[in-house]
């Protein structure tokens, strides 16, 4: 009796060992792909899964948040996924998150990678479509390398040539040889080093009294400040613009006039072109003058005789007496 | 045999239930096969993990040891080699048992005095063989991962956790249920080949022998074409 009761619970625990191991495993499995906690739905779509199938994960910035409820077709370009979402990321997942399908590791299990999107959006609810992101596929990257293959070809091909022409150079076999090169070089970078210095230095002064200008109350601090002043600067451009036209028009006029006159003396026209031009004019002109000044002369000695004459002399002695006080 | 599975479920389901020297059956079948099955599931598991370990570093996919040692121990090779143990230690048995009772005539002394030899032997036998097989593989698998984890750190740190989240990060249920209920049928076909080929045996102690030696390879060899089987169904699913 006794062996029958150590058989017995032998027994019973190698039964409940098992059992446990099972249910353990079985919770654990369920666990993972989250069916014993709350979950919202998700949808989205994709034009190929690549092998996605239910119970894979979703992950969200690399976070597992729940697994792949299912995948269907809805037309022959179009397979909509839905997933189960853990209900504790219902505020953290917006409508604009993008899906995308990923690999877990190199060759591990297909997941559903979901990225927050750009810019803000409402938070997602249950049954929300959220918009995808199509994977690159291998055969998209292959070709797209086959391409870059190509051109590094091409480029290379060039890059021989032009390093073959570079080798059979002679100028730029002199220009390596010469050995004052690099001193000059050397010399030319000091000087660079030296100006773009002063630069800084100027440019730091400038700013330093741009500063300063913009903080005082003169009249450069107004004219960057102030904004009244700039449409009184503009009125200012207008009238020196109206201003500039009027003596554009005055120099079309003098232009006319110089023309007038030019022409007048070149065709001995009119009064100044007789005056100029003319010979017997100017010969006239010339006794005339000549006649003015022996009148002014003779003029000059009678005046003379008059502030001698008894008549006049008392008038001039009081104007005398009048510019001495 | 097919009569003879027939008359498996017919005396099965008809009372008098045996249900001591059912229990009995359970912890000599099962029980008792426990430490051999642990020692191998153990040996299996470390084995295999050092044995992959190599391999999988050379593509550099080391990390994914513990899922792909987790799927192969849990879907196929923990109810296989625990299978053809289990067959070989009690279809063994159950065959040497039964054929030494039927040529010392034990079963006809038993029908003569009024007990279902059947019953008694045959359906007490092949019923705890059936039941006990799946908790001997899922306590095998445990133990198997187990010596894989300590395969796995042989070779890198990896703590246990983790080691188990890379296994159950890549299992599914489709992965432990038909492993699960196929064991149920290869504890059955080890029970029933067993009970047959003892409960048939004749030629003296030569044939208990023979009996023996039969129910091993006809039982083992009903595994693999029952996995192969079940392989397909799961592939349907």
């Amino acid at each position: 009796m006794k062996n029958q009761n150590a058989e017995s619970v032998r027994l019973g625990i190698f039964v409940l060992c098992g059992l446990f191991l099972l249910i353990l495993t079985l919770y654990f499995i369920g666990k993972n792909r989250g069916m014993f906690t709350d979950s919202f739905e998700l949808k989205t779509r994709f034009r190929a899964v690549n092998g996605l199938m239910s119970g894979n994960n979703v992950r969200y910035s690399g976070i597992e948040i729940g697994a792949v409820e299912s995948v269907v077709f809805l037309n022959d370009t179009s397979i909509e996924v839905t997933m189960n979402i853990q209900t504790k990321m219902r505020d953290i997942i917006r409508r604009n998150a993008v899906a995308s399908l990923g690999t877990d590791g190199l060759i591990g299990n297909r997941v559903v990678n979901l990225f927050p999107g750009k810019g803000q959006a409402p938070v997602a609810k249950a049954g929300d479509l959220l918009p995808s992101k199509e994977e690159v596929s291998t055969d998209a990257m292959l070709q797209t390398l086959s391409r870059t293959n190509d051109n590094i070809a091409v480029i290379a091909e060039d890059l021989r040539l032009t390093v073959r022409h570079i080798s059979t150079s002679a100028q730029l076999t002199r220009l390596l040889d010469d050995l004052s090169l690099s001193t000059n070089l050397k010399a030319s970078l000091i000087h660079l080093h030296e100006t773009t210095e002063q630069t800084s230095t100027l440019m730091s002064e400038v700013t330093r009294t741009f500063a300063k200008a913009t903080q005082s109350e003169g009249t450069l601090a107004t004219l960057f400040t102030d904004t009244s002043m700039a449409g009184q600067i503009k009125q200012t451009l207008y009238n020196i613009q109206t201003v500039e036209e009027n003596a554009a028009r005055l120099v079309q006029n003098l232009d006319q006039v110089i023309s007038s006159v030019d022409k007048d003396l070149n065709q001995r026209e009119g009064t100044i072109g007789a005056l100029l031009k003319d010979t017997t004019i100017t010969e006239s002109l010339r006794h005339t003058l000549s006649n003015v000044e022996e009148s002014t002369n003779a003029l000059k000695l009678n005046m003379e005789a008059l502030k001698h004459n008894f008549l006049f002399r008392g008038y001039f002695k009081r104007m005398e007496k009048r510019k001495k006080q | 045999m097919s009569r003879f599975i027939g008359r498996f479920f017919g005396e099965g389901v008809r009372p008098r239930y045996e249900f001591g020297e059912f229990f009995h059956q359970c912890f000599v079948i099962g029980y008792k096969s426990l430490p051999l099955i642990g020692l191998t599931a153990f040996i299996i598991g470390l084995v295999l993990t050092m044995q992959l370990h190599p391999t999988m570093v050379y593509y550099g996919i080391e990390a994914q040891i513990p899922a792909m040692v987790g799927i192969a121990i849990i879907r196929e090779i923990g109810p296989i080699v625990t299978s053809l143990i289990f067959a070989g230690k009690i279809g063994s048995s159950i065959g040497a048992e039964l054929g030494s009772m039927k040529v010392t005539e034990q079963i006809d002394a038993m029908e003569v005095s009024g007990t279902n030899p059947f019953k008694y032997l045959v359906v007490t036998r092949t019923l705890a063989a059936m039941l006990t097989l799946p908790f001997l593989v899922i306590i095998a698998d445990a133990i198997s991962l187990y010596g894989s984890f300590l395969g796995v750190n042989i070779y890198e740190n990896l703590s246990f956790h983790l080691f188990y989240e890379k296994i159950l990060d890549y299992l599914f249920f489709i992965d432990i249920v038909p492993a699960f209920i196929k064991t149920f049928f290869f504890g059955f076909a080890i029970g029933i080949i067993g009970c047959f080929k003892g409960y048939y045996s004749n030629k003296g102690t030569e044939g208990v022998g023979r009996s023996a030696n039969s129910a091993v390879v006809v039982s083992s060899v009903a595994i693999f074409i029952l996995d192969l089987i079940a392989v397909q169904i799961t592939d349907l699913l």
